[in-house]
C-alpha cells in the first residue's frame, strides 16, 4: 500500500459514473420529485390532504423531521468526537458519515416547513429585523430548533468542507473533465505546502472541538419540543440523553445501511474492513441499550408518578390501539440488536446489514409513537381519536425525502472522494503495506 | 346589474353590494324591508335614522321553526340578517334560542331554496318525465288564480284542499277566509307532531282538547313519562328555562326530576332518576301511580267520592301486575308514587308530563290520561298544569290526513295547495301520500324549499321564509308575536298572504271585501292588530298629534310602533278551572292502557323527534348536520341505536348496515351502539332519510317514518310513532356515522365534577388546592373577563355551539372531514357518563368545553411567532395573520379546543351573506378557536363609552351566554367583585377544568349536584 495506491484508489471512484449510478440517481430523483408533487398539492390545497386527525396535530412530518435529525448525529459524533478521541479507525468511516449528516439536515430541514400551514411564510420563526417590529418568541422550542438545526448545519457542512480540501485538490490534479474547474474553486489554491497543513490541522482540530457540543445540544433541543409541552407522554425531563443517545443509535444504522453497499460498489473492502463496521456495531449496541433503558424508566416514571394522565397515556401506548406498532418499536430497537453482544453476529456483515435496517425502521417507529399515540390519548378522553391514517401525500412526501438524501448522496460519492485520502495516509501503517487492513492501529 | 331587483343574490356581487352600501348603505339599511313602506319598521334598539353602515341593526320577530313561537331578536347589518337571538322581552322564551332557531339563518340563505316561481312541463307523458320550467311571478299568480277561479266557478271549490302549518295568528285568520273564498275548500293544518294523544285525552277527561301549559317553575317533583321538554315538546326553550330555574338548589334543597321512557333521551340525561321501561307501558306505570296514591291516601285536594272511581278505573293497574310488562319493579313504583305525592310539599307542587312523541304507541291516548289522572290526584291540574295559558295549537290530526289522502287518490280533489309543510316526507310511508298527490290533476306548491313534496307539484309558488315576512304568532292564549321582515327577500319569492290575498280579490264575488285592496298582507295584518288593541285611553293633549297618519289613527302608531319593537304583546289570560267528565268513569282505562299483545317481529322501534331536525324540516342545514347529536355525538347521519348485546346477537357491530324490516316498510340503517335502551328495544330518530330536500339532507341517515304503520292511533287519530315490531338482519357493508366523541368514560379524570347535595349543603366541598407557580402572574389592570359555567343546568341542548357557530363564522367542514374529528366548532358539549346515579341510567354530565382563556396559557410559550398571546384583559388573543401553523398550541393546549383550518374554509352562497362582518374570516393554514366573543365585549365597551359611563356587568354577553336557555353560562369581568361571574367563579362548586394542570383558566365550572343517594 502506498499513497499513490491509495490515491488511484480512492480518485478512482470518481471516473465516469456505471449505468447502476444513473439508474439509482434516476430513482432517487423520481422519488424526490414524486415529494415535491405531493407538498405542492398540499401547499394548494391545505394540509387536510394529509391524515391528521384532531387531536393528533402533528404527525408523519414531524416523525420523518426528528427521524432525519437522528440520522444526521453519527457523522459528527464519528467525526469530531473520535477525531478527538483520536479513535483513529474512525477514519475509513468518516467521510460517508459527514456526507451523510449534512445531507440528513438538509432534509430534515424540510419538514418543518412541509409541516406547518402556511409554509410560504416559514421565514416568519427567523428573527430578523422588519418593519413590522415584529420578533419571534424565544420561548418556544421551536425557535430553539431553527437555531439547533441552522447551527448545525453550517458547522457539519463546514467541517465536511474542511475535511475534504486536500482531497479536492487531489482530484483537481488527476481528474481532468468538465469538473476540474469546479474543483479548482472548491480546492481554495490548495498546493500542499507545509504551511497549510499547518492550518489545516489547526483548524479541523478546532471545528472538532465546536462540533463536538452541538452532537449533544441539537437532538436535546429538538427532543424539548415534545418535553417542553405539557402532554401526558411527551413531559419529560428524561428527553433529551434519551434522545441523543437515539439518534447517535439511528445515525449509526444508517451509516452501517450506507457504507455496506457502498464499499462493495466501489471494492473499498482493503479500506473498510470488518473491524470497523465492528465498531460500529458496539457502538450501537451501546446507545441501543441507553435507549432500552429510557423506555424503561418511561414506563417506571409513569407507573410511580400515580399520575393518571402518565399512566394512561403509557398504558395506551403497549396496549390501546397502537400497541402493534410500539411493540415493532420496542422489538427492533431494544430486543434485536441484543444480537450484537455476539461476535460472530457482529462480524456478519449481511446480517449486521440486516439488523441496521430493523434498527432504521424501528427509530422511526419510535418517532412515530411518541408522536402519535401521545397526542391520540391526552387529557380530555372526550377528544380521544381513531387510529391516525396517514395518506398518500404523506407516504409521497416522506419516500420523497428518502428520494432527496439519496440524489444528493449519490451525487457526492461520484464527485467527491468518498473516503478520506488525507486521512489514509496520515494513519496507515507505512511499514505493513502489504496487508493494510490488519496493520491498522487498535481503536483507543 | 340585472333590472330584477328582488332578488339578493342574483343581483348583488362582493364589489356590487360594497358600492351600493357606500352610496346608499343608509338608504338600503332602511330599504330592507320591502315590499312595505320602510318607513313603518321600528328596529328594536336603533332608530332608523341612525342605521349607519358597521352599525348593527335589530329587528324583534318571532322564530318560525316549530310551533313554540318564541321570539326573537335578528341582527342585521347592511341589510342582512346576521344572528338571530332570543327575545329577552318575550314571554315563551325570555333571551334563550335553540339550536332550531339558531338555525334560521341556513333556512333562509339555504343554497337549495326556489329561486324563483316554477311551472312542471311533461316532457314525456309515458315515462313520467317532466321539467321544471321558471316563469314570471305575474304569470305564476295568475295560474294561481285561474285554476282555483275555474273550480270556483264551477261549483267545486270543495273539491279544492288547502293544506297549511297550524297557523295562528293573522294568517290563521286569512287562511280561514281565503278556504271560504275558495268556495268551501278543505283546509287541513297538518303537523306532524301536533300531540293528538295529549289533545284527546284532555277531550275526554275535561272537554278541553288542547295541549296545557305545564309550570316546570313550580314542580318541586317532576315525572316526566318519556316528554321531551327540553328538546321538541311544545316549548322546548321556556320550558328548558323553568325547568333549570326550578331545578337549581335553594335552601338546601333541590327539585327532583325522574324520567321514564325507553331509550335515554337528551331530556332523560338531566334527570335525577333515570327509569327504562318497555315502550308503551308508560301509561300503565302513570296508572300504578295513581293507584298507589290514592290507595296509601295520599292524594290532594280530590274529593273522597272522585278518588274512589279514580281508583276503580286503575283497580287492575297494581305497581306488581304492571312491573311484570313494564320491567318497572313495583318497589320503585311505590317509591315513585310516594315522592310525587309527598303530603309535606302540599297539593300541586309536583308535575308529571307525558311525552309528546314518546309517548305515542298504540295507548297513547290512555297513557296521557293516565298521566293527567296523575297530575289529578297530586292536586297539580290548575297548578302546574295550566289550561288557561294553553298551547293554540290547533293542528289536524294525522287521521285527517290519512282520510285525505284516500280522498285523493278516489279523485275527490281536484286542486291541492300545499303551503310549507312535506306530509311525503313525514308521514308513514304505507299511507303513501306521494300517490295520493299523483292522483290530484294539479299540486301548488306554496313552500320556501324545494322537499319531497313539492316534488311532486306542477307549480312552485316560492315563499318568503319568517326572516322575511310580516306576520304574527299566538303560541299560546295570552301571548302575541309579532314578525317583522328583517332583510329584503334573498331569492324571488313572496308573501303566502299576499297571494292569498290576491287571488281572494282576483276571484271577485262576495267574499273580495274581507281582502284589503292595497297593502297586501301587511296592511291585513295591521287591521287585525289595529282591531285586537285595547281600548285606548283618552287623548288628552290634540295639539300633539302631527302627522296626517297619527292623525287618522291616534293612538294605533304607537302602539304599533310599540309592539314591533318588543316583538309583540302579552293580554293577560284568566285561568281556567277544569273537573272531570263524569263520562271518564265509564271507560275502560286500564284496558285501553295495556299495551298491545307482542308481535312475530324481534325488537321494537321507537322513533323519536331529533333535537336538531325536529320531523325533518332542519335536515338541509349545514350547521344541524354537523353540530355533534347531544348524546351520541352523531354528525351528518343518524342510524339505528342498539345495545351492545342486541348487536352481537345479530351479529352486527357499530357502522356495520342493518336491515330494519316491519310489517309497513324496510329501510337499511348503520348501526349506531347506545347502551341506554330498554330490553328489546331499537331506537331511530326522526328527521333524516330526505331524498329531495337539499344538498346537504339527501342521502343521509335513515327515516324511520317509512317504518311506521299508516294505521292512526285508534284513540286521538295520531301517527303511531312507538311500539313498531321490526326485524334485523346484519349486512355485509358498513357506513359509519362520524361520532365526534368515542369516549364517554371520564377515566377519573374529572373533567365534569359533581358534588352531592348533602355534602354541598354541610359545606363538604373540597375547595381546590391553591396551585404553586414560579410564572410571575398576568396584570389585568381594567378587566378580566370570565366565565362561569353550570354544569347542573346544562343540559347538552347544543344552542350555545349553534350559536358560537353564526357569532363567529364558524365553518361546516362536512361529513368526510368529520370523520378525522375536523370540526372547526369552537364550543362543544362533552358528555361523561358516571355510574351511581339512581334508576337505570348513568349520572350524565354535560360540560361545554371551550377556550378557557388561561392565565397561564400552555398555547402561549409554545408558540414561536407570538401568533398567540395574553391580552391585557385576560383574553388569550390569536393572531391569524400572524399565525403560520405549527398547530403546537393545539398540541400543548390540555383542553384541546384550538381548531386547526385543514383546508380554506367555504360557504356556500348565499350562506356567505350569513357572515358576521365584525368577526375575521380565517384562511387555510392558520389556528383558531374561541375569542369569549371579543368582538361583542368591544361593542359592549363602545356602548359604555358612548354612554360616558364605564362597563357594567351585564353589558357584555357571549354568543353562548345570550343563547343558552338554561341560562348555564355567565360572562362578566372577574375585575369586578360584584359581578355574577365573580360571584359565581367563587361558588362552593366552583372548579377548574384539569386544576391540576395548573393553567389557571378564567372559565369556573360549577359542579354538577346530584341527588343524595
Amino acid at each position: 500500500m502506498s499513497f499513490a495506491k491509495i490515491n488511484d484508489d480512492v480518485l478512482r471512484t470518481l471516473s465516469a459514473p456505471g449505468p447502476m449510478w444513473y439508474g439509482g440517481v434516476l430513482l432517487a430523483l423520481l422519488a424526490a420529485l414524486v415529494g415535491l408533487f405531493a407538498f405542492l398539492y398540499q401547499a394548494r390545497t391545505g394540509l387536510g390532504v394529509a391524515g391528521y386527525e384532531h387531536p393528533i396535530l402533528w404527525g408523519i412530518y414531524i416523525t420523518d423531521f426528528v427521524f432525519w435529525v437522528g440520522i444526521a448525529h453519527s457523522g459528527t459524533l464519528i467525526s469530531a468526537v473520535l477525531f478527538l478521541f483520536r479513535a483513529r479507525w474512525r477514519t475509513a468511516v468518516a467521510r460517508a458519515a459527514e456526507a451523510m449528516t449534512v445531507f440528513a439536515v438538509m432534509t430534515a430541514g424540510l419538514f418543518p416547513i412541509i409541516h406547518i400551514g402556511r409554509p410560504w411564510f416559514f421565514y416568519w420563526l427567523i428573527p430578523y429585523p422588519n418593519e413590522r417590529q415584529l420578533w419571534v418568541n424565544f420561548r418556544s422550542p421551536l425557535v430553539w430548533d431553527l437555531f439547533a438545526i441552522s447551527t448545525y448545519l453550517t458547522v457539519s457542512a463546514m467541517f465536511l468542507y474542511l475535511g475534504l480540501m486536500p482531497d479536492i485538490a487531489a482530484a483537481r490534479d488527476r481528474i481532468k473533465d468538465w469538473r476540474q474547474p469546479i474543483y479548482k474553486v472548491l480546492a481554495l489554491g490548495w498546493r500542499g505546502t507545509s504551511r497549510q497543513w499547518q492550518h489545516h490541522t489547526a483548524l479541523y482540530a478546532f471545528f472538532a472541538a465546536l462540533a463536538t457540543p452541538l452532537v449533544v445540544s441539537v437532538h436535546s433541543v429538538v427532543s424539548w419540543d415534545f418535553a417542553m409541552a405539557i402532554l401526558p407522554g411527551w413531559h419529560s425531563t428524561i428527553f433529551a440523553p434519551y434522545f441523543v443517545a437515539g439518534a447517535i443509535f439511528s445515525g449509526i444504522a444508517m451509516v452501517i445501511t450506507l457504507l455496506l453497499p457502498l464499499r462493495r460498489i466501489f471494492k473499498f473492502e482493503r479500506y473498510i474492513t470488518v473491524h470497523h463496521f465492528e465498531n460500529l456495531a458496539k457502538l450501537m449496541l451501546t446507545t441501543s441499550l441507553i435507549v432500552g433503558y429510557a423506555y424503561l424508566t418511561e414506563f417506571f416514571v409513569a407507573w410511580y408518578s400515580g399520575n393518571p394522565f402518565e399512566q394512561g397515556t403509557f398504558y395506551d401506548r403497549m396496549f390501546g390501539q397502537y400497541w402493534g406498532y410500539s411493540w415493532m418499536m420496542f422489538t427492533c430497537n431494544v430486543i434485536l440488536p441484543l444480537l450484537l453482544f455476539i461476535k460472530s453476529f457482529r462480524t456478519n456483515l449481511k446480517a449486521l446489514f440486516v439488523l441496521s435496517i430493523f434498527v432504521n425502521i424501528g427509530m422511526w417507529l419510535e418517532r412515530y409513537v411518541i408522536i402519535v399515540t401521545s397526542l391520540s390519548h391526552d387529557f380530555d378522553p372526550a377528544n380521544w381519536a381513531g387510529v391516525y391514517q396517514p395518506t398518500w401525500v404523506e407516504a409521497a412526501i416522506t419516500i420523497g425525502s428518502f428520494g432527496l438524501f439519496f440524489t444528493l448522496f449519490l451525487l457526492f460519492i461520484k464527485n467527491f472522494p468518498a473516503l478520506s485520502i488525507t486521512e489514509m495516509k496520515e494513519t496507515m501503517d507505512r511499514k505493513a503495506e502489504a496487508d493494510p487492513a490488519a496493520s491498522w492501529p487498535e481503536p483507543v | 346589474m340585472k333590472q330584477d331587483n328582488s332578488s339578493l343574490v342574483e343581483v348583488v356581487e362582493r364589489r356590487t353590494f360594497l358600492k351600493v352600501l357606500g352610496s346608499a348603505g343608509p338608504a338600503m339599511a332602511i330599504s330592507a324591508c320591502s315590499p312595505v313602506p320602510p318607513e313603518k319598521i321600528i328596529p328594536f334598539v336603533t332608530p332608523p335614522e341612525d342605521v349607519i353602515p358597521g352599525v348593527a341593526t335589530w329587528y324583534a320577530s318571532v322564530c318560525g321553526e316549530c310551533p313554540a313561537g318564541c321570539g326573537t331578536l335578528v341582527r342585521t347589518r347592511e341589510g342582512r340578517a346576521v344572528k338571530v337571538e332570543g327575545n329577552p322581552e318575550h314571554p315563551v322564551n325570555r333571551g334563550g334560542l335553540c339550536v332550531r332557531g339558531q338555525s334560521s339563518l341556513q333556512g333562509l340563505y339555504n343554497p337549495d331554496r326556489i329561486p324563483g316561481p316554477q311551472r312542471r312541463r311533461v316532457t314525456n307523458a309515458a315515462a313520467g318525465q317532466s321539467v321544471l320550467e321558471t316563469l314570471p311571478w305575474d304569470d305564476a299568480q295568475q295560474e294561481l288564480i285561474d285554476r282555483v277561479q275555474t273550480l270556483r266557478d264551477a261549483g267545486r271549490g270543495d273539491r279544492i284542499v288547502v293544506i297549511t302549518p297550524p297557523l295562528t295568528g293573522t294568517m290563521a285568520a286569512l287562511t280561514s277566509a281565503w278556504v271560504e273564498a275558495l268556495g268551501g275548500a278543505r283546509w287541513i293544518r297538518y303537523e306532524p307532531f301536533a300531540y293528538e294523544a295529549i289533545r284527546e285525552s284532555n277531550q275526554q277527561l275535561f272537554g278541553r282538547a288542547e295541549v296545557p301549559r305545564y309550570d316546570f317553575a313550580n314542580a318541586d317533583c317532576l315525572i316526566s313519562f318519556g316528554a321531551d321538554f327540553l328538546e321538541t315538546f311544545s316549548s322546548p326553550v321556556g320550558y328548558a328555562r323553568d325547568h333549570a330555574g326550578q331545578r337549581r338548589v335553594r335552601n338546601g334543597e333541590k327539585a327532583r326530576f325522574v324520567q321514564i321512557e325507553p331509550r335515554l333521551s337528551m331530556t332523560g340525561a338531566s334527570a335525577d332518576e333515570w327509569h327504562a321501561v318497555s315502550p308503551e307501558t308508560e301509561g300503565l306505570v302513570a296508572a300504578a301511580m295513581v293507584q298507589t296514591i290514592i290507595g296509601e291516601q295520599r292524594a290532594q285536594g280530590v274529593p273522597l267520592e272522585t278518588q274512589a272511581q279514580i281508583a276503580a278505573l286503575v283497580a287492575s293497574t297494581s305497581p306488581e301486575r304492571v312491573a311484570a310488562t313494564s320491567g318497572l319493579s313495583a318497589d320503585t313504583i311505590r317509591t315513585l308514587a310516594r315522592e310525587f305525592s309527598d303530603p309535606a310539599r302540599g297539593p300541586g307542587r309536583s308535575l308529571a308530563v307525558g311525552g309528546g312523541v314518546g309517548v305515542s304507541g298504540t295507548n297513547a291516548t290512555a297513557a296521557q290520561s293516565a298521566v293527567t289522572l296523575l297530575n289529578y290526584v297530586a292536586g297539580n291540574i290548575g297548578s302546574t298544569v295550566d289550561f288557561g295559558a294553553a298551547s293554540t295549537l290547533d293542528a289536524s290530526t294525522y287521521a285527517d290526513m290519512r282520510a285525505l289522502g284516500e280522498s285523493m287518490r278516489s279523485g275527490a280533489v281536484e286542486l291541492a295547495v300545499i303551503y310549507n309543510v312535506n306530509p311525503v316526507f313525514s308521514m308513514p310511508g304505507e299511507a303513501d301520500f306521494a300517490g295520493a298527490l299523483a292522483d290530484v290533476p294539479f299540486v301548488i306548491s306554496l313552500s320556501s324549499l324545494p322537499d319531497e313534496t313539492t316534488r311532486h307539484s306542477d307549480l312552485l309558488l316560492p315563499t318568503h321564509t319568517p326572516l322575511e315576512s310580516w306576520g304574527d304568532s299566538n303560541p299560546q292564549r295570552g301571548v302575541y308575536g309579532l314578525l317583522q321582515p328583517t332583510m329584503q327577500p334573498v331569492f324571488d319569492t313572496r308573501h303566502a298572504g299576499d297571494l292569498m290575498i290576491a287571488v281572494g280579490r282576483a276571484l271577485g264575488g262576495n267574499t273580495t271585501a274581507n281582502f284589503p285592496r292595497r297593502g297586501g298582507f301587511y296592511r291585513y295584518l295591521r287591521d287585525t292588530w289595529e282591531a285586537m288593541q285595547p281600548v285606548p285611553e283618552p287623548v288628552t293633549d290634540a295639539t300633539d298629534v302631527e302627522a296626517e297618519t297619527a292623525a287618522e289613527e291616534p293612538d294605533f302608531e304607537s302602539y304599533w310602533a310599540d309592539a314591533l319593537r318588543r316583538g309583540g304583546t302579552t293580554v293577560a289570560v284568566a285561568p281556567v278551572a277544569v273537573e272531570l267528565r263524569p263520562g271518564v268513569f265509564d271507560t275502560d282505562l286500564a284496558g285501553a292502557l295495556s299495551p298491545p299483545s307482542p308481535s312475530s317481529r324481534s325488537h321494537v322501534l321507537v322513533a323519536y323527534p331529533s333535537l336538531h331536525f325536529f320531523d325533518g324540516r332542519g335536515a338541509n342545514r349545514p350547521w344541524l348536520q354537523e353540530i355533534p347529536e347531544p348524546l351520541l355525538k352523531t354528525t351528518w347521519g343518524t342510524g339505528i341505536e342498539m345495545t351492545a348485546e342486541t348487536a352481537n346477537a345479530i351479529g352486527a357491530e357499530e357502522g356495520q348496515l342493518v336491515a330494519v324490516e316491519s310489517d309497513h316498510g324496510q329501510v337499511d340503517a348503520s348501526v349506531l351502539i347506545n347502551p341506554h335502551l330498554a330490553n328489546g328495544v331499537v331506537a331511530m330518530a326522526i328527521g333524516q332519510g330526505h331524498t329531495h330536500f337539499g344538498r346537504y339532507a339527501d342521502g343521509r341517515g335513515v327515516n324511520p317514518i317509512a317504518l311506521l304503520s299508516a294505521e292512526p292511533e285508534t284513540g286521538s287519530g295520531g301517527v303511531q310513532w312507538t311500539g313498531t315490531g321490526v326485524d334485523l338482519t346484519a349486512r355485509d357493508l358498513a357506513r359509519p356515522i362520524p361520532r365526534l366523541q368515542r369516549a364517554f368514560d371520564q377515566e377519573g379524570r374529572e373533567m365534569a365534577q359533581s358534588v352531592s347535595l348533602a355534602a354541598l349543603v354541610a359545606g363538604d366541598v373540597h375547595p381546590e388546592e391553591a396551585h404553586f407557580s414560579l410564572h410571575e402572574d398576568h396584570e389585568h389592570p381594567v378587566h378580566r373577563w370570565g366565565m362561569s359555567i353550570d354544569l347542573d343546568a346544562c343540559n347538552g341542548c347544543n344552542a350555545c355551539v349553534a350559536a358560537c357557530y353564526a357569532e363567529n363564522n364558524v365553518p361546516v367542514m362536512g361529513a368526510d372531514r368529520m370523520r378525522r374529528g375536523r370540526t372547526m366548532s369552537w364550543l362543544r358539549i362533552e358528555r361523561f357518563e358516571e355510574s351511581g346515579a339512581g334508576g337505570d341510567g348513568p349520572d350524565n354530565r354535560f360540560l361545554p368545553m371551550l377556550c378557557q382563556h388561561c392565565d397561564h396559557a400552555p398555547c402561549e410559550t409554545v408558540c414561536p411567532v407570538f401568533a398567540t398571546y395574553h391580552t391585557d384583559e385576560g383574553l388569550n388573543a390569536q393572531v391569524y395573520n400572524r399565525c403560520v401553523g405549527t398547530r403546537y398550541c393545539a398540541n400543548n393546549c390540555p383542553y384541546k379546543v384550538r381548531r386547526f383550518n385543514w383546508s380554506l374554509p367555504e360557504f356556500e352562497a348565499p350562506l356567505n351573506l350569513q357572515l358576521n362582518p365584525d368577526v375575521t374570516g380565517r384562511s387555510d393554514g392558520v389556528m383558531e378557536k374561541c375569542t369569549f366573543c371579543v368582538q361583542r365585549i368591544q361593542a359592549g365597551k363602545e356602548t359604555a363609552r358612548d354612554e360616558n359611563r364605564s362597563v357594567q356587568d351585564g353589558d357584555v354577553t357571549t354568543a353562548c351566554e345570550q343563547s343558552c336557555p338554561a341560562q348555564a353560562i355567565v360572562f362578566g369581568d372577574l375585575n369586578d367583585p360584584g359581578s355574577r361571574v365573580s360571584q359565581l367563579s367563587n361558588d362552593a362548586r366552583g372548579y377548574h377544568a384539569l386544576a391540576e394542570v395548573n393553567t389557571r383558566p378564567a372559565v369556573t365550572y360549577l359542579k354538577k349536584v346530584t341527588p343524595d343517594a
